[in-house]
């Protein structure tokens, strides 16, 4: 199995290194935007030039937002470090039904190796993978607090920056087990990447439509997404072990999925 | 504790079947491959040559049936079966991206079986892959070079039971020569080769017996020599001048395809005693015999399928 974690490592080595780096040049160029805002005394201003509909939709956590803080935790939340991140776990979850369209497996599978090898494989390269994004996206903010934090100004504490981590690592496990799931039943990469891409996109969007829109809070219960609030660690709440506990069962469930349906199926 | 030894064959196939929706891809098929020996596994597309190969690898399940290697069940002990097994997949699934050399690597890490180097070695020698070869990304590779390569990976652990799907698809006369003095080395070694090929000469050059699967029934399995033998001889007898047929009967076994004043075109099964002793009286200049060949047989099977 290892010989299988080397091998899928090795040939997504480059396009690992490249997204880690971005990230956490993102996590710390964030950090010098908000020292920025911090010196020029900008968050009040700009929390004044938010309409009053989105300061009202987004309650107390619109000046939570606004705040030294608030801009430096922005990107362990920000969509399009969640479509990246998401898009990570999916690209390498159905790494499987890659195998299986390219005929790889059968060259792998015809030596005494179980197909639960190649599951965990994947399990683990999610796991490296994700851990590695994440733990460049925090040496991003933390050298940016270490090294360029105004005085005056109130740093995150090392805890809440990994409570935020921890958030969004429990939102990419979720994508992952569900993307396993998929990818393991598919013969297709592209059509399994493609299913969980769509469902993850409609689950967003319907997160973000019960938050909108309350007749539609009780649907967005449906999305993953739902039990997934940073901003309520930025506000200072406690980290709320029930939401990840949520994501983690879908991903637990994702993965449980994915062993039997790769172990019965004919390839 | 399973005992490997003369009386467990190398290839063990009861009663397989296996049903895709309404489609029955195998019916029933039951052989054997006894160690030592290359059987040739042959039918057209779609015949089930490839889901049998691929059931005794698990990467198919059977419908009903079971099948075992040296005595191992295939699903049940499919590790320990497949540790003794080398794999010539016909599409090859190699990753483009990757140097021959590190497929190679990849695949021997994970075959179970400790590579010699010498018979790697050896065996890129014997296909002419050459270092400069190896360190190229297999995109560049073309399909003879790719199909080296897979023969490389199926035999560089040296395991006691060879499974080839078309192992010399792609390859220029060449190396096909050299492939079928591979397989007649590895004969000799001991080891047991189980291929599927489409190419009639080479089955019945290289192989001891052969399988014969038609719409998912296994409709001959025999020794290549007997399999010939149910092939009718062609004759033709050459004569210095005009004859006429006497209108006696023709010996058991004789068949006339065509007869000219100084030809005789003939197919016989059999012995050919009889129709020496009747033509002995004749002005004959010469008799021409083309030993039946194992195509005349199995081209037979197909035309039948063909027309069912």
């Amino acid at each position: 199995m290892l010989v299988l974690v080397g091998h899928s490592l090795r040939r997504i080595r480059a396009a690992l290194i490249v997204l880690g780096l971005l990230l956490a040049a993102f996590q710390f160029l964030l950090t010098q935007v908000a020292a920025y805002l911090m010196r020029q005394n900008a968050f009040g201003q700009l929390a004044e030039l938010m309409p009053d509909f989105v300061r009202t939709a987004a309650g107390p956590s619109a000046l939570g937002f606004m705040s030294y803080t608030g801009i430096v935790a922005l990107g362990y939340f920000h969509p399009v470090i969640i479509t990246a991140l998401v898009g990570l776990m999916i690209a390498i979850a159905t790494e499987p039904a890659g195998e299986v369209e390219t005929r790889f497996v059968d060259l792998t599978l015809a030596r005494p190796l179980r197909r639960l090898d190649v599951i965990a494989r994947t399990l683990v390269v999610l796991v490296l993978a994700g851990g590695l994004m994440l733990a460049l996206m925090v040496a991003g903010t933390w050298t940016g607090l270490t090294c360029c934090a105004p005085a005056q100004a109130e740093r995150p504490s090392f805890g809440l920056v990994l409570s935020l981590a921890f958030s969004l690592a429990t939102v990419m496990a979720c994508w992952g087990g569900v993307a396993l799931a998929i990818g393991s039943a598919a013969r297709r990469r592209a059509v399994a990447g493609a299913v969980a891409g769509a469902l993850a996109l409609a689950a967003y969007l319907l997160d973000y439509l019960g938050r909108a829109w309350e007749p539609a809070f009780s649907m967005s219960r449906l999305s993953p997404f739902h039990y997934f609030e940073p901003m309520t660690l930025v506000m200072g709440q406690a980290f709320d072990a029930r939401d990840a506990a949520m994501l983690l069962a879908i991903a637990l469930a994702g993965t449980v999925a994915g062993c039997v349906t790769f172990s019965r199926r004919d390839i | 504790m399973v005992m490997i030894g003369d009386a467990t064959p190398a290839i063990r196939v009861e009663r397989l079947a296996k049903r895709y929706g309404r489609v029955e891809a195998l019916k029933n098929v039951s052989f054997d491959v006894r160690e030592g020996e290359i059987m040739g596994f042959l039918g057209l597309n779609g015949a089930g040559k490839t889901t049998t190969i691929r059931i005794l690898l698990d990467l198919v399940r059977p419908t009903a049936g079971r099948a075992f290697v040296f005595g191992l069940d295939c699903h049940t002990r499919g590790l320990d079966a497949r540790a003794r097994i080398g794999y010539l997949p016909g599409e090859l699934g190699f990753y483009g991206d990757m140097t021959g050399e590190a497929t190679l690597a990849v695949l021997a890490r994970l075959s179970g079986r400790a590579i010699d180097m010498r018979l790697q070695r050896e065996l890129l020698d014997r296909l002419e892959l050459s270092p400069r070869d190896l360190r190229r990304r297999v995109r560049e590779y073309s399909t003879g070079m790719k199909r080296k390569l897979g023969i490389v990976q199926a035999f560089q652990a040296d395991p006691p039971l060879l499974i080839l799907d078309e192992p010399t698809e792609g390859l220029d006369p060449l190396m096909q020569e050299a492939v079928y003095q591979l397989l007649s080395d590895t004969r000799r070694r001991g080891r047991t080769v189980f291929m599927s090929s489409h190419v009639l000469p080479e089955v019945e050059r290289v192989c001891d017996r052969i399988g014969l699967v038609r719409q998912g029934e296994l409709v001959l399995a025999s020794p290549v020599d007997e399999v010939r033998r149910l092939a009718a001889r062609s004759v033709r007898v050459l004569f210095n001048e005009d004859v006429q047929s006497s209108g006696a009967a023709w010996p058991e076994g004789c068949e006339v395809l065509e007869l000219a004043p100084r030809a005789w075109s003939l197919r016989v099964h059999g012995a050919l005693g009889p129709l020496v002793a009747m033509v002995s009286s004749m002005p004959v200049q010469d008799i021409e015999v083309r030993e039946p060949r194992l195509e005349d047989v199995v081209k037979r099977y197909y035309r039948d399928e063909a027309a069912s």
